[in-house]
């Protein structure tokens, strides 16, 4: 299968339409889960979908291994060319390895000034001209409103979009039914679009829950979900 | 005769300036080898004893991996020093095949750079069980915890302190064995004498816990130590027993530390080298046997086997050519009749002996296991000696492709001369370094792994061989290749008079994608009907294989092709092996334009690091340079930036990275890949060539 047409046919084109089009540039996506139900997995789909369609990304870890990241873009590659046998696979894994760049803060406690002016230089003295930016793994639920609105900032500056995957930091956080932690509500109205992750065990899914869009919080179910089992949304 | 189960073969790897040759020098004096400490760059001028050559001591590193023998506490040990820069890592690989375990040596404060992370993986490669020391605890900044959690986090090694500091930075005094649970002191001028007290009771917590976080780890690879720790019954004897197995399993990597430079904890570190390094029956090793299809057959560090014996370094010293050895199976006495597998000739072991850094001393037998050297046998490093019972040869290594090459215009006939000798020696020590005689502009060229491996080897013409060579600018290894399929249909023809010439092939050449297996040609034959008589099948393979050796656009190698050829025909009479041969070679070289030819450049992998505040000029260098961040890395102060960098740009980085940061950002590079050159690049280059030609033909 051509690029252009496994594109096409992606389930993430009905994940955007349930954004209406999607996130858009100076926004902030979130998605909140318990720990161990894929965010990682999710949102780096979400990166390769991006980066299949010739955006720019910068993903955003803080786990101390870069390998690992890499890994996971690997296999998610993997998964949907070898699912769809897309052509040339090599050489378009190749080409898209240039418009990737992972960031990793193996600093405790890292302040959210010092992450953004790294992703700064980065996209100015780097000529690296982000689309958008994946935070995987930033404590958002710990950071202060001002961390949050500095985020937003930021995105807003330098026309990206962010995406956060979050898990709660403290284990008595209480979920609601779609699978977001109360610690999070605190800045729900500097989120965009914040989505909740929550695994159903009759279906063997993990559905999805655009909680909140733009102003209106009115949760609905997505179209789409995470298969469990090799972590990739689908329709 | 020492009993195999005492010895050890280890190695010292590190990144360069972690202090691994001052490590060195500090186990050669307090097993008695020597009877001073020399340091690398030292005032005394005379420089570490393991750095042999003059040209290590006044660059202060080390480039040839010399072999030393020492006791310690009647345990003979092999200590092999092994080169830290990345240019040299075929030095590094191969003493990897000889070693049994290895001390991974990082510096306190730099922690897990990205050479200990080269190295590690060369490491894993070869399974060699390691123990890590924590170099240079006397340093500003001096962290052993953080590199514990590094080499837990940054290369998945299941890490365990074995000991904690007393004191860091300039108020190191000492450790605290975690396993005897006593404070160690070194005390004397050299740190000889070993002072065991009770712990500083300011560390006694810090050390019960970090104790109960050792047992806790160890205890998941023993259950023996397990059941103890439950029964409360656990002796120092048990924790040796479990740490050993866990390393010799490369389940676990023991961590210890101290300062090299300050005397401190290098008797521990011998002493675990010692208890939990694994001795040469321990470590399965392999050959091929030539006899029965290079099936593959288990080694047996058995004194009675029929001797194995692998030459894994060659040095040219004041008295000779001296071959490093290592026995895999079996014993050699002098005398003994061995056989060289690579040229199946025999030889008679002559002078055997057993080499400290620089001097020598003559043994009458190697046994399974040790690490000796023999004199004058004619041979290229990486052979295998063998009984001449049998015909095995030790699993080839791998071998990187050169990237880089070399002009040498040598100043006068006697320069010239010895450039000649000096040549053949390098190319017998390191297979990674190859020399041809461009039969063009008739230059000696050089092609080597980096612009520093060249270097060094011109240097170490003038200084040993007293060669004066002029170099030109270094030169990129391209590659050319195709990226289109093309037709042909060639006939080659010379039947004017005499005995005449004929033949006619006819088939397509293509890109051999998806390349798998990396090769570089592949020859298809789909004649049907004996159109072309299958004695000159083979003929027409070769003369394609001739014209891939230098394509037309740079006139470097075509890779990644592959020739079919389905039509032709012959003569009866004028038909012969050379006019097939004439036929493929013109078929190639007319039909190759219409393939759409590209040029290949070689990739490199490039790894930064620096203080953080210099992340802005690292990446605006990288980005200058065709080159593609990869990932960037902070903690704290430091950052790592990865990127792949084309190697032409990468000439003259390190002059540039240096004013860029101050002189506080250092790299390493290897071969990554080889990439399509740019249309705009490939043309430049190729005018370039054009012109060089026409100056040559004048």
């Amino acid at each position: 299968m051509e690029i252009e047409k496994l594109n096409a046919l992606s389930p993430l084109r009905a994940f955007d339409e349930s954004l209406n089009g999607g996130l858009g540039k100076g926004n902030l996506g979130v998605l909140v889960s318990r720990h161990g139900i894929g965010k990682t997995a999710c949102l780096v789909h979400l990166a390769t979908d991006k980066l299949f369609r010739n955006e720019h990304i910068i993903h955003v870890s803080f786990s101390g291994n870069v390998e690992h990241v890499i890994n996971w873009y690997k296999e998610v590659f993997r998964q949907i060319s070898d699912g769809r046998s897309l052509e040339d696979a090599t050489a378009i894994y190749n080409g898209i390895l240039a418009n990737r760049v992972v960031m990793n803060f193996s600093q405790d406690n890292i302040p959210i000034d010092k992450v953004l002016s790294s992703l700064e230089t980065l996209i100015k003295q780097g000529s690296f001209n982000a689309d958008a930016v994946m935070f995987d793994g930033y404590k958002l639920t710990m950071a202060t409103e001002e961390d949050v609105k500095k985020i937003k900032q930021f995105a807003q500056d330098l026309r990206l979009e962010a995406w956060f995957s979050v898990s709660p930091v403290r284990p008595d956080v209480t979920f609601d039914e779609n699978g977001v932690p109360s610690s999070i509500i605190k800045y729900v109205d500097l989120i965009d679009v914040l989505i909740g992750l929550k695994y159903n065990e009759a279906m063997d899914k993990v559905i999805m829950t655009l909680v909140k869009q733009g102003p209106v919080v009115e949760p609905k179910l997505m179209r789409v979900t995470l298969d469990p089992k090799t972590m990739l949304i689908s329709e | 005769m020492s009993d195999i189960l005492k010895l050890r073969n280890i190695g010292i790897s590190a990144h360069i300036d972690s202090g691994k040759t001052t490590l060195s020098e500090r186990i050669l004096y307090y097993s008695n080898r020597i009877h001073t400490i020399h340091e690398v760059r030292g005032k005394d001028g005379v420089g570490a004893t393991m750095d042999s050559m003059e040209l290590e001591r006044e660059r202060g590193i080390t480039i040839a991996s010399a072999a030393t023998h020492v006791n310690w506490k009647n345990h003979p040990i092999n200590v092999i020093d092994t080169p830290g820069h990345v240019d040299f890592t075929i030095e590094v690989e191969r003493s990897l095949r000889v070693l049994d375990g290895a001390i991974l040596v990082l510096c306190s404060v730099a922690g897990v750079q990205s050479q200990s992370i080269t190295v590690d993986r060369q490491m894993k490669r070869y399974h060699v069980p390691r123990i890590a020391f924590v170099n240079k605890c006397d340093r500003t900044g001096a962290n052993p915890y953080k590199v514990k959690a590094q080499l837990i986090e940054k290369l998945d090694l299941n890490a365990v302190l074995m000991q904690i500091p007393i004191g860091l930075e300039d108020k190191l005094e000492g450790v605290v064995d975690l396993v005897k649970m006593k404070a160690l002191y070194f005390d004397g001028l050299s740190g000889d004498i070993i002072r065991e007290e009770e712990i500083p009771s300011h560390l006694l917590k810090e050390a019960t816990e970090k104790r109960t976080e050792m047992l806790d780890t160890v205890s998941l690879v023993s259950d023996e130590l397990m059941e103890a720790m439950l029964e409360e019954s656990v002796t120092e004897e048990l924790i040796h027993k479990a740490v050993r197995k866990g390393t010799v399993a490369l389940q676990l990597v023991p961590v210890f530390m101290g300062s090299a430079y300050k005397n401190k904890g290098i008797q521990p570190l011998l002493d675990a080298v010692v208890n939990y390094l694994p001795d040469p029956s321990e470590v399965v090793n392999t050959a091929l046997d030539l006899n029965n299809n290079e099936e593959s057959v288990v080694l047996k560090s058995d004194d009675n086997a029929p001797a194995v014996v692998l030459g894994f370094k060659l040095e040219d010293g004041q008295y000779g050519q001296l071959t490093y050895i290592r026995v895999f199976q079996g014993k050699i006495k002098k005398g003994d009749e061995l056989y060289n597998s690579r040229n199946r000739r025999k030889f008679k072991v002559g002078r055997l002996v057993r080499m400290h850094a620089s001097s020598m001393e003559d043994i009458n037998e190697a046994g399974s296991g040790s690490i000796a050297a023999l004199f004058g046998i004619e041979c290229a490093s990486g052979d295998t000696f063998c009984h001449p019972s049998l015909n095995y040869s030790m699993t080839s290594m791998y071998v990187p492709k050169p990237v880089i090459s070399l002009a040498l215009n040598p100043a006068d006939k006697k320069s010239s001369d010895n450039m000649a000798k000096a040549l053949n020696r390098f190319t017998k020590e390191d297979p990674t370094f190859t020399t041809y005689v461009d039969s063009e502009s008739n230059q000696t060229i050089i092609q080597g792994m980096g612009e520093l491996h060249l270097e060094v080897y011109v240097e170490r013409m003038r200084r040993e061989y007293k060669a004066i060579v002029q170099t030109d600018q270094p030169q990129v290894a391209y590659r050319e290749s195709i990226s289109q399929r093309a037709d042909f249909n060639y006939t080659h023809k010379k039947q004017t008079g005499g005995s005449g010439q004929f033949a006619r092939v006819a088939g397509y050449i293509e890109p051999l994608k998806s390349n798998e297996d990396e090769k570089d040609y592949e020859f298809v034959n789909q004649i049907k009907g004996g159109v072309i008589p299958t004695e000159y099948i083979p003929s027409c393979d070769k003369g394609f294989q001739t014209a891939i050796q230098k394509g037309t656009q740079l006139g470097f190698p075509i890779v990644e092709v592959r020739a079919v050829i389905n039509d032709g025909s012959f003569h009866p009479v004028d038909s012969s092996d050379m006019a097939f041969q004439a036929a493929a070679l013109g078929a190639f070289r007319e039909v190759y334009d219409k393939a759409k030819p590209i040029i290949l450049e070689p990739i490199m992998k490039v790894a930064v690091e620096g203080p953080t505040e210099f992340q802005g000029n690292i990446f605006g260098s990288i980005n200058q340079r065709r080159g593609v961040i990869v990932s960037s890395s902070e903690d704290g102060t430091n950052c790592t930036v990865e990127a792949e960098v084309p190697l032409s740009e990468m000439f003259g980085y390190s002059t540039v990275l240096r004013s860029l940061t101050q002189g506080k950002a250092e790299y390493t590079m290897e071969l990554a890949k080889y990439n399509r050159v740019p249309q705009s690049i490939a043309e430049q280059l190729k005018a370039e060539y054009l012109e060089k030609k026409k100056k040559e033909q004048k």
